[in-house]
């Protein structure tokens, strides 16, 4: 693994990408980064610009609107990007399957290297996947 | 004199049916032709806020409830018409009011098709531009 990666890896800024979320997933990622769960110990920053950003953190079922949007934030994203699904809807479609406004899932759109499911998920479950997703990028062995 | 009672007596001719669930919850139904007097009355004359407009499809008709806030004392006035006729449902739009109208009446014509005569932009605001017409996701078909 090149220097560059494994100096990534400590220092992930992430962009919060909300498509149609009912913002129950977005409060769990803002627990994260309140002094209690405190992910910026790890070098983990929520930043306001996709093109700033290492991470792209996707919450909600993507609807025909912000199908759109998440493409394009995807598109302007530096690579290497990393995409992170949170909540059940990212994940899958759960109970939005059928909706009228439900055209496909964020793996559908985007390429997803992270699912962490959970209605929300709690932010343990959320920094678990985090350190399962560096532990990936450098190749290291997941210890399960 | 409550506001229930500054309602009733001013418009009692509009009024068709009064229904108080609790002190703080008061229905009455409307002619769809009378919204824009009752509703300027509500909102410009009683000074009540407007809260939201909730759109249903139901056997009858397309249910519109507009629902007024009175701060000072927490009553919330529901108004409720019925549109009969499904297939040229038409209201009169209240945007000319006040802006607050513009985009919940947005909303139901997209989801639900409901005509309002005289708003200035309607067009889609929750599903995408490119939404075939005459398609609305929630009219359903009663038996």
């Amino acid at each position: 693994m090149n220097l560059k990666l494994k100096a990534l890896t400590k220092s992930i800024w992430v962009f919060h990408a909300a498509t149609s979320p009912c913002n129950n997933c977005d409060i769990e990622v803002l627990d994260l980064i309140t002094p209690r769960y405190d992910v910026e110990r790890f070098g983990i920053v929520l930043v306001g610009s996709v093109r700033h950003a290492d991470a792209l953190l996707v919450t909600g079922v993507p609807n025909y609107k912000t199908k759109e949007r998440l493409k394009k934030l995807y598109s302007q994203a530096p690579k290497p990007c990393v995409v992170v699904a949170i909540g059940g809807c990212a994940c899958g479609r759960i109970m939005f399957k059928e909706s009228y406004n439900s055209p496909c899932s964020v793996d559908e759109v985007v390429p997803v290297d992270v699912y962490i499911p959970g209605c929300p998920p709690k932010p343990e479950a959320m920094i678990a996947g985090i350190a399962k997703l560096i532990k990936k990028v450098r190749g290291e062995k997941q210890c399960l | 004199m409550s506001i229930a009672d500054e309602i009733k007596d001013k418009l009692a001719s509009k009024v068709i049916n009064w229904h108080e669930h609790s002190v703080k919850r008061i229905y009455f139904s409307i002619k769809p032709g009378d919204i824009r007097e009752v509703a300027s009355f509500l909102f410009k004359d009683l000074g009540l806020r407007f809260a939201t407009a909730s759109g249903i499809d139901t056997p009858g008709g397309f249910e519109i409830l507009y629902h007024f806030s009175f701060d000072k004392s927490g009553q919330i006035i529901s108004v409720r018409t019925i549109i009969e006729d499904k297939q040229n449902s038409e209201i009169d739009s209240l945007a000319a009011l006040a802006p607050c109208f513009e985009w919940i009446e947005r909303e139901m014509w997209e989801l639900l098709g409901i005509n309002f005569i005289g708003h200035p932009n309607l067009t889609h605001l929750l599903l995408t531009e490119e939404w075939p017409e005459g398609k609305y996701p929630l009219r359903h078909e009663h038996k």
